[in-house]
C-alpha cells in the first residue's frame, strides 16, 4: 500500500476467440509469464511468488516446473468469485512484498474457453442446491440473467435508459480500434450496431454481454528497492482494496438491504480512504464489463457519480479518449479487447502510468483498474507513477 | 399446473432448511422463534440474532414484481424451445424485506413490468429419482 510495492512487468499471450486457441491454457499462461517477466528484464528465475483467481486450474507447482522459476516462497488463489476478484492479486502480491515473503511475484490469469468450457454455458443439472435451489429452477442459470436482474431495476429506480449502457459499450470498442491486440480490432461498432444486436437477457442486447475467449495475462510485482535497476519506469500500488458489505451472501438471491445497488461502497471504501485520494483524482480507470448495466452501478458505487446522475456521467464523450474527462476501459476491456477474466484490464491500468497505451492519456498520475462488478465481492487497484 | 420450464429441467435439491419452501404447497418461510425475525434463504442459524431455535410461518403469498429479467437467448439446450420465457422478482407484502425469485406463469415476457400485483401459485413435478414431489412455488397476475 502507499507504494511499498511496484508492478514491474505485464504480458499477455495471443488473445482468440473462444475456442480457436491452438495452444493449451496452460501453454497460454507460460506465454504470459515469460513475456512478463522480459517486459521486466528479469530472469524467469528470479520469480518466487504466484497468485491467482477463481479457481485458475495453472498450479504454481507446474508453472515453476515448466517455466523454471527459483525456489517458491509465496503461494495464494484468492477468495472464490470471478472477474469480480481481478485485482484481488494486486492486494496480495502488495501484501507479500510488503511482508518480505516474496521477492518476485507473479500475479496471472490464464483461461482457454475452448478446452475447458464456457461461462455463459452452463451444463445442465437435475439438481441445484444451496442459493442456486431458489433460482436454477426457474430458467436463472447464466451470468447475464443475474447480472441483469439488479439493473432492471436500478433503471427504474433512477430513470436510467439504455443509453447509459451504450456508453461503456461505445467506449470499449471505440478504444479496441486502436489496439492490434484486441480481437474486436478493426470491427469497429456504431450506435445502431449497438441498439439493432439482439436481446440476450432484456434488458442486455449483445453488446452488453462481454465476448468469452482463450488467452492469458501475467505481471510482475516486486518492492520498489529492486524495481529502481530494472527495465521499465516503476508503477506503484497507490492501494489496492477488496472485499464485501455487509449480508453480502443475501447478494446471491437479490435478499441484500441494499439491492440493486452499492455492493462496492467497501470496497470504493478503503481504496480511496487508503491512498488519501477521491474518484476526482483518477486520470484513467478501467472497470471490468462481464454485462455493461454491472459495470454502470459498479462505476457509481465507486464513488465517480451518484445512481441518477450516472447516465450524464458517462454520456456526452465523457468516458471516451481522448478528450473525455475520463477515459475508460482504454485498451477495449473484456468487450472488445478480450475477456481474460478482468485481468487483461490491470495490465492495461499499468500501461497507463508508464505511457504506453494504443490510448494514451497525457501525463497519468492515477490509474484505476476495478473488478467486479456484478457479484457479492469486488476488488479495485489503484496505480500511481509515484509512491 | 404444467411446469413453467420444460420438462428435464433443473429441480431444486429438497434439504432440512428448505423442504417446507418447496414440498408443502405453501408458501413457508423461515422464523426465529428467538427474535421473531423471518429471514430468506433459510439458513443454519438466524442471521439477525443467531439463535438455532428456527421454525416456519406461512406468507400470504401475494405481492409484487420488483425486478425481472426476459432471457431470449438459452445457456443450454433444453431451453431453445421455451425461450423467450420471463424471470420475475416478487417483493412479498406481508415480508417486504423477502424477495422470491419465481416465473409470472400466466404472463407473456413482453407484458411483464415491474409493479404488477401477483399471487402465489404451484406447480407440481414429480422427482425423477423417486423422492418426494416438489411443490414449486409460482406467480400469476392478482385479479
Amino acid at each position: 500500500m502507499n507504494g511499498s510495492s511496484v508492478v514491474v512487468g505485464v504480458g499477455e499471450s495471443t488473445y482468440y476467440r473462444a475456442g480457436r486457441s491452438p495452444e493449451s491454457e496452460f501453454a497460454l499462461t507460460c506465454t504470459a509469464i515469460k513475456h512478463a517477466a522480459e517486459d521486466a528484464g528479469i530472469p524467469l528465475s528470479e520469480i518466487d511468488g504466484f497468485v491467482t483467481y477463481a479457481g485458475d486450474r495453472n498450479d504454481s507447482l507446474r508453472l515453476q516446473t515448466a517455466l523454471g522459476t527459483g525456489e517458491i516462497s509465496f503461494t495464494a488463489m484468492s477468495w472464490p468469485g470471478g472477474g469480480n476478484i481481478s485485482a484481488m492479486p494486486i492486494q496480495i502480491a502488495d501484501a507479500a512484498i510488503t511482508a518480505g515473503y516474496a521477492k518476485y511475484v507473479v500475479c496471472f490469469r490464464g483461461l482457454a474457453q475452448g478446452q475447458f468450457g464456457r461461462f455463459g454455458r452452463p451444463a445442465l443439472r437435475q439438481y441445484a442446491s444451496g442459493d442456486a435451489a431458489f433460482k436454477v429452477p426457474y430458467g436463472e442459470a447464466s451470468p447475464a440473467m443475474n447480472n441483469a436482474m439488479p439493473w432492471t431495476r436500478f433503471m427504474h429506480e433512477f430513470g436510467v435508459t439504455a443509453e447509459a449502457t451504450c456508453s461503456i459499450s461505445m467506449a470499449s470498442y471505440a478504444h479496441a480500434q486502436r489496439n492490434p491486440r484486441a480481437i474486436r480490432y478493426g470491427q469497429p461498432l456504431t450506435r445502431d450496431d449497438y441498439y439493432n444486436s439482439r436481446w440476450i437477457v432484456y434488458p442486455y442486447r449483445l453488446f452488453d454481454c462481454t465476448q468469452e475467449n482463450d488467452g492469458a495475462a501475467a505481471l510482475i510485482m516486486t518492492s520498489p528497492e529492486r524495481a529502481a535497476d530494472l527495465k521499465q519506469k516503476p508503477v506503484y500500488v497507490k492501494s489496492a482494496a477488496i472485499g464485501a458489505s455487509v449480508r453480502a451472501g443475501l447478494q446471491t438471491t437479490y435478499n441484500e438491504p441494499y439491492f440493486p445497488y452499492n455492493r462496492r461502497k467497501h470496497v470504493a471504501d478503503q481504496l480511496w480512504g487508503n491512498a488519501g485520494v477521491s474518484p476526482q483524482d483518477v486520470d484513467v480507470a478501467q472497470f471490468y464489463e462481464n454485462f455493461t448495466g454491472s459495470t454502470v452501478m459498479c462505476i457509481s458505487d465507486m464513488g465517480f457519480a451518484p445512481p441518477d446522475g450516472i447516465e450524464e456521467f458517462l454520456g456526452n464523450g465523457n468516458i471516451m479518449w481522448p478528450n473525455g474527462k475520463l477515459p475508460m476501459n482504454s485498451s477495449g476491456a473484456n468487450l472488445a479487447e478480450a475477456y481474460i477474466h478482468g485481468f487483461e484490464n490491470q495490465l492495461e491500468a499499468v500501461r497507463q502510468v508508464r505511457g504506453q497505451s494504443t490510448c494514451q492519456v497525457d501525463n497519468v498520475e492515477l490509474s484505476l483498474a476495478v473488478g467486479g462488478p456484478g457479484a457479492p465481492v469486488g476488488s479495485a487497484a489503484l496505480y500511481s507513477n509515484e509512491r | 399446473m404444467a411446469r413453467y420450464m420444460p420438462d428435464g429441467w433443473t429441480l431444486p435439491e429438497v434439504n432440512d432448511l428448505n423442504r417446507p419452501f418447496f414440498t408443502t404447497g405453501k408458501l413457508m418461510l423461515q422464523h426465529c422463534v428467538a427474535c421473531d425475525t423471518v429471514q430468506h434463504p433459510p439458513e443454519d442459524i438466524c442471521r439477525s440474532c443467531q439463535s438455532d431455535n428456527l421454525d416456519y410461518v406461512e406468507s400470504k403469498g401475494t405481492g409484487e414484481v420488483y425486478s425481472y429479467v426476459l432471457p431470449h437467448h438459452p445457456p443450454n439446450e433444453l431451453l431453445n424451445t421455451r425461450i423467450p420465457y420471463n424471470i420475475v422478482l416478487v417483493q412479498l407484502d406481508d415480508h417486504p424485506h423477502v424477495r422470491l425469485v419465481g416465473n409470472l406463469v400466466d404472463t407473456e415476457p413482453d407484458d411483464v413490468k415491474i409493479g404488477i400485483r401477483v399471487n402465489a401459485t404451484w406447480e407440481e413435478i414429480a422427482d425423477p429419482n423417486g423422492g418426494p414431489a416438489i411443490l414449486l412455488p409460482q406467480w400469476v397476475q392478482a385479479k
